[in-house]
């Protein structure tokens, strides 16, 4: 029996490996290969740095890069404010409809995001005229990160304890004053989740972005796809490895910030 | 505020919670049906009942964490009923405390301070009183999940106290603690009660709780106060069958009134004995449904030791067997099986009392009896 118990394990555990690598091979292909002085990017010729350096001489490149980190900050600020207070409402609140508006908020995550990236556009440009570029953009991005912060936010409200606000409530402060002191700050390891999981979500959204951002408008990963239309550059291997580094040092921040959270 | 006249026989003084036809209807359930009751300056008033007996909801109305579907509640004088709960001049300890978790023990006591608006000296001068009233001193800045629940029990308590409120409303604060933690803490509040001379409103369904600590206490049942007196009151003449046996009077008897004599009343019991009792003042013989007895109070020898027959007028006795003996160390429970009567006595005997004999043994043939002025009327539920 443990003979056959170290075979079944063995097996898994290599099957794990292989898809580990699969997973992480092209990641590290172009990590390394952002490093090739190779014209193409696409084999090992030496070691060198041009490429970083070009990319920080691309005018294109840092109009991208600008776009979509305000994009991706306004996005955070607005989604993790609707998410918090939905999620309140939805808490405390007792109204018809109130079951319905629950599921349906977890919608626009759901539809596949071509149905959504055309939804929107047609909505934009046929039913209510909202310019494509920033506004497009940004509201297109709140749709669909406002019910990621109401899902990360209401689940800590289930585990919070109310009779902490009863007893701020009872000691003197208004309504206000308790969100401030007490439900605030116990909340805010949970709003701090949400902003750092809707971050790189926005940060590196394609799909929906290139429905709506119109001409003109190119975030970061709009210019990547259609700098790989044109042949591969270096100038992408550069790109992608900051992509992951960013993505990472996000996720970094939200398992220490989520470790916090839960010890409350 | 006004002079307190009411019938419980309590000391005159300033009302400072006066609660008028309370009503609290929730959609299954009305909590709180037409409660009325005055809390004098100083005492320390325990709500008792059971679980759902609305004592909490009752405790909760008080503090503007629930409204008033119909009546009044006012504080020191002053109507509360639209006021929000930071507005009102009471505060609450909450049974699970409620200590707020991110906030260390100083800054918990504090927090009322801070809305209040006081100079941060005045603070820090105030917290360290209520720290030391409360022997807390050394902790002021742990945080609430490095503390014990007796500890945390403590914070809570003197972050109310430390308002200065009118009335301090407990709900059932000891609940959660151990048994032994329990009457350590019964006694400090007690201590601390008298120290600050504060009022109380105590929620508890622990009877021995509420008749140690309070000066008055009120029983409810079913959203109803039925009784309001002293301990002692409640505990020696409990007004209907619920609240005797709620506080241990576990012998109860049925009857109806057939005579008056004096000061005492003549019931006829099931069987068609006569049995006399005190009749209290105030009270309807019609509406009289029978009597009880705390075990205590009954006194147990073997039939043959019974040799002349009692006055009933002074000693109430019946015959009967011992059915049960329920030995206990320091006592005995006996329950004993009445003659001609569908009914079993219970009883208690206490090592090396002049009634623990050999003789007292299970099937023995007794005779139970006892003083009459000890049976306790029973109204109406």
């Amino acid at each position: 029996m443990k003979q056959k118990h170290n075979i079944v394990a063995k097996l898994l555990g290599g099957l794990s490996l292989l898809i580990y690598f699969f997973l992480w091979a092209p990641v590290i292909v172009i990590i390394v290969f952002s490093f090739s002085s190779n014209k193409y990017g696409t084999s090992w010729d030496g070691f060198t740095l041009n490429w970083y350096a070009a990319l920080f001489n691309n005018a294109d490149v840092k109009d991208a890069l600008i776009r979509s980190l305000v994009i991706a900050s306004i996005t955070v600020v607005v989604s993790t404010i609707i998410g918090t207070i939905t999620g309140y409402g939805l808490f405390k609140l007792h109204f018809r409809g109130k079951q319905f508006l629950r599921t349906s908020i977890l919608l626009p995550i759901v539809f596949p995001s071509v149905v959504t990236g055309s939804a929107l556009l047609v909505f934009f440009t046929r039913f209510i005229q909202i310019p494509l570029g920033y506004p497009s953009i940004i509201i297109a991005h709140i749709v669909f990160s406002s019910p990621l912060a109401v899902f990360v936010i209401l689940g800590r409200m289930q585990r919070f304890d109310w009779s902490w606000e009863e007893a701020a409530m009872d000691l003197g402060a208004t309504r206000f004053r308790t969100f401030w002191r007490v439900t605030g700050p116990m909340l805010l390891p949970a709003i701090a989740a949400s902003a750092m999981l809707i971050f790189p979500w926005s940060f590196d959204d394609f799909v929906i972005t290139y429905f709506v951002a119109g001409i003109g408008s190119t975030t970061l990963p709009i210019y990547v796809f259609s700098q790989l239309r044109f042949g591969a550059t270096p100038v992408i291997n550069t790109i992608g490895t900051l992509f992951v580094l960013l993505t990472m040092v996000a996720l970094a921040l939200m398992y220490f910030i989520q470790k916090k959270n839960e010890s409350i | 505020m006004t002079e307190s006249n009411n019938d419980s026989g309590h000391e005159q003084g300033l009302i400072c919670l006066d609660i008028k036809d309370a009503v609290k209807r929730f959609p299954s359930v009305t909590a709180v049906d037409r409660v009325s009751v005055q809390i004098t300056e100083g005492e320390v008033f325990s709500l008792l009942g059971p679980s759902g007996c609305g004592k909490s909801t009752l405790l909760r109305l008080v503090a503007g964490l629930e409204s008033l579907d119909q009546g009044s509640i006012s504080i020191a004088g002053e109507l509360v009923n639209e006021l929000p709960p930071y507005k009102r001049d009471c505060s609450t300890v909450f049974q699970n405390h409620a200590l707020f978790p991110h906030m260390t023990v100083a800054e918990n006591i504090g927090f009322g301070l801070v809305e209040r608006k006081l100079p941060k000296s005045e603070i820090k001068k105030k917290v360290t009183e209520k720290v030391d009233l409360v022997n807390l001193v050394g902790l002021e800045n742990r945080y609430p999940d490095q503390l014990s629940g007796g500890q945390k029990q403590r914070v809570a308590l003197a972050r109310s106290l430390v308002l200065e409120p009118t009335v301090l409303l407990l709900d059932e604060p000891l609940a959660a603690l151990d048994r032994k933690l329990r009457k350590e803490m019964q006694v400090e509040l007690k201590r601390i009660q008298r120290e600050v001379g504060t009022t109380f409103l105590n929620v508890t369904h622990d009877q021995k709780e509420a008749l140690s600590l309070s000066d008055r206490i009120g029983v409810m049942r079913k959203g109803k106060l039925l009784q309001i007196g002293t301990p002692n009151q409640i505990y020696e003449t409990p007004r209907t069958k619920f609240i005797a046996t709620f506080m241990g009077a576990t012998n109860i008897f049925l009857g109806r009134v057939v005579s008056e004599r004096g000061d005492m009343v003549e019931l006829e019991i099931e069987n068609g004995s006569k049995v006399f009792a005190p009749l209290p003042d105030h009270v309807d013989i019609h509406s009289v449904t029978g009597f009880s007895v705390h075990p205590e109070l009954i006194d147990i020898v073997a039939a043959k030791e019974k040799k002349s027959q009692t006055d009933p007028q002074k000693k109430t006795s019946f015959s009967g067997r011992i059915k049960e003996v329920l030995y206990q160390g320091d006592y005995s429970e006996l329950t004993v099986s009445l003659d001609h009567l569908n009914m079993e006595l219970s009883t208690f005997i206490t090592r090396g009392s002049e009634y623990d004999t050999p003789d007292i043994r299970e099937k023995q043939e007794v005779v139970v009896f006892w003083d009459s002025t000890d049976n306790n009327i029973l109204l109406d539920d």
